[in-house]
């Protein structure tokens, strides 16, 4: 007999939403995290959108420890003197919260204090080294020469997971694959967040900011509200920083920080927290196999993430992934059969939720964020249309086509060549 | 409000394990290295060039796993700190 139903690698949202959905249905459930207390080690921009989490906890709202609910979600463009900003305030965001920013060192040991109240054992400052293997089955943990074994071990590690390549579960992280993810905390009082956002004391803002700023690299930004801070950072596709060369991802947040429109909104914050973590950003293409005989693979170890420059997102497929994954896990406990074959329901259930079906549907949108274009040409193409509208210069007027038609020729595109990209760019977003 | 990367990483919490390296990295292949890449991605600046030889140390890592990735050289060995050990967010 196994010590465990089944372990769970990881108490990050992956794990220790697998862990609840698990524990919940009465199977015996261990959790470890290499951290003490659990998420002391796990950074995120901070937005969660919680829907899934309703599935195994449906009073998140009122007990999870969260910031602000969003109210303001801005997008937008910065060029080296300007930012064109769409800001989308809404009262549908007021009147149906699920989205809300989220510190993870708070939020995480809430979830693994969740997953032990379900009846989970958690042991968190446990680092596990390698997986137990027999007949080519995973069959449980190793930690200081100790093996715990489970009928299925679900691996829930993160964007960095040691165990699965170290067993061949998947391949060394390519290039492609990743982001780096850089942040900072910026201290800032509540009335100054209030008056300066224009938000109530439980309403927040989350910004997302395609950095036209810099020369020759694809480098996307977050700005977002929590109760008496700031966590604001920036998104580097590592296949963009080698192929730059010449930019330390540490100076690229400072640059982000010095802006015009951005300086201005931290005046006065002081600096709290540096961090740095990795993001998926392979899409669909970077997805290992799922499962095999004793495991499954969730969340950001499984690659499930969103990004286009503009949403960036992995804490809701981590949480969906996990209560999949706990799912299956639990009906294989009823058949007794832990094999691939009866744990391929996990992928199955993926197939039918929204987290395949959005890799496969946006499984070309690396070819948008990859575009210089995209970055560099046309917010300042953006920039010279809006000055030629809205800057009265004593100089006459141009119809917009017009406008277009010099802004490219500026900018060395042709208007073929800017019309066939923005189909294409519209064509995968 | 724009601090040098030292100074940011001095507003991070560590317990830092003194008698363990979680990263190393093996100078020979270092020593070959056509782009020191490791340098530009190192969020922490743990790696740093002088007089055009690599310097690594592991102290102010945040364990993001970027050099892992960014080394294509064969030169990083990367493990997790000891339990408990390394970087302590109080935000994250
Ligand atoms: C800068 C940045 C901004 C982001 N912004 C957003 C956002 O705004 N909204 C959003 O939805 N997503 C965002 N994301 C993505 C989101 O953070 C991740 O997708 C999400 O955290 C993935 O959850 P996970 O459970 O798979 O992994 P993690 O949360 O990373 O959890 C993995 C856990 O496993 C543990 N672990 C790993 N290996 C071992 C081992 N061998 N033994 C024991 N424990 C181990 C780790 O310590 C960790 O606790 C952002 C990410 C970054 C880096
Ligand atoms: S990239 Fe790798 S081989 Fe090159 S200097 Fe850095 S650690 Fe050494
Ligand atoms: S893991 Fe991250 S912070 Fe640590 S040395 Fe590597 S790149 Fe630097």
């Amino acid at each position: 007999m196994p010590d465990y139903d089944a372990i769970v690698v990881g108490a990050g949202n992956a794990g220790s939403a697998a862990a609840i959905t698990m524990a919940q249905k009465g199977l015996s459930v261990l959790l470890v995290d290499r951290s003490d207390p659990p998420g002391a080690k796990n950074l995120s921009g901070g937005v969660l959108w919680g829907n899934d989490l309703a599935r195994i906890l449906p009073k998140w709202q009122n007990e999870a420890p969260l910031e602000r609910f969003i109210q303001d979600k801005k997008i937008g463009f910065l060029t080296d003197k300007s930012s064109i900003i769409i800001d989308f305030k809404t009262k549908i965001f007021e009147e149906n919260k699920v989205g809300y920013t989220v510190l993870r060192s708070k939020f995480d040991p809430w979830l693994a204090k969740k997953a032990r109240e379900a009846g989970a054992t958690v042991i968190p400052g446990i680092t596990v080294e390698s997986l137990a293997k027999k007949d080519g089955k995973i069959i449980g943990v190793e930690e200081s020469e100790d093996i715990v074994t489970a009928s299925v071990v679900i691996l829930a590690e993160g964007i960095n997971p040691r165990l699965s390549i170290e067993a061949g579960l998947r391949g060394p992280l390519q290039d492609w694959e990743v982001s780096v993810g850089v942040k900072e905390i910026i201290k800032l009082s509540p009335q100054k967040i209030e008056d300066r956002f224009n938000l109530t004391s439980s309403s927040g803002m989350a910004s997302e900011y395609i950095l036209g700023n810099l020369e020759e690299l694809n480098v996307g930004a977050f700005f977002y509200t929590n109760k008496d801070s700031i966590s604001l950072g920036i998104v580097a596709p590592m296949e963009q920083l080698r192929e730059n060369g010449v930019t330390h991802t540490y100076d690229i947040i400072e640059q982000f920080k010095e802006h015009p429109s951005i300086a201005p909104l931290i005046d006065g914050g002081t600096v709290a927290e540096y961090g740095a973590h990795m993001i998926p950003e392979g899409g669909l293409e970077m997805v290992p196999k799922l499962y095999g005989d004793g495991y499954m693979i969730v969340g950001d170890s499984a690659g499930f993430g969103f990004s286009n420059g503009l949403v960036l997102q992995g804490m809701n497929y981590a949480f969906l992934s996990g209560i999949l994954a706990g799912e299956t896990a639990v009906e294989a406990k009823g058949k007794g059969d832990f094999s691939s074959d009866s744990l391929s329901m996990y992928r199955q259930k993926l197939e039918n939720s929204y987290v395949l079906k959005d890799l496969k549907t946006f499984k070309d949108i690396r070819k948008v964020t990859n575009n210089k274009n995209m970055y560099t040409t046309y917010p300042k193409m953006l920039e010279s249309i809006l000055l030629e509208m809205l800057w009265e210069r004593g100089q006459p007027k141009k119809k917009v086509r017009d406008i277009l038609g010099s802004c490219a020729a500026d900018l060395k595109m042709s208007k073929l060549k800017t019309a066939t990209d923005f189909y294409y760019i519209y064509r995968r977003m | 409000m724009i601090l040098d990367i030292k100074e940011r990483l001095g507003k991070t919490k560590y317990d830092v394990d003194k008698s363990y390296a979680h990263i190393t990295v093996d100078e020979s292949i270092c020593e070959k290295c056509p782009h020191h890449f490791c340098v530009m991605a190192c969020p922490a600046q743990c790696y740093t060039l002088q007089d055009g030889k690599l310097s690594f140390q592991y102290e102010d890592c945040v364990e993001c796993g970027t050099c892992s990735v960014a080394c294509d050289q064969g030169s990083v060995k990367w493990h997790f700190p000891k339990a408990g050990k390394g970087v302590i967010y109080k935000y994250g």
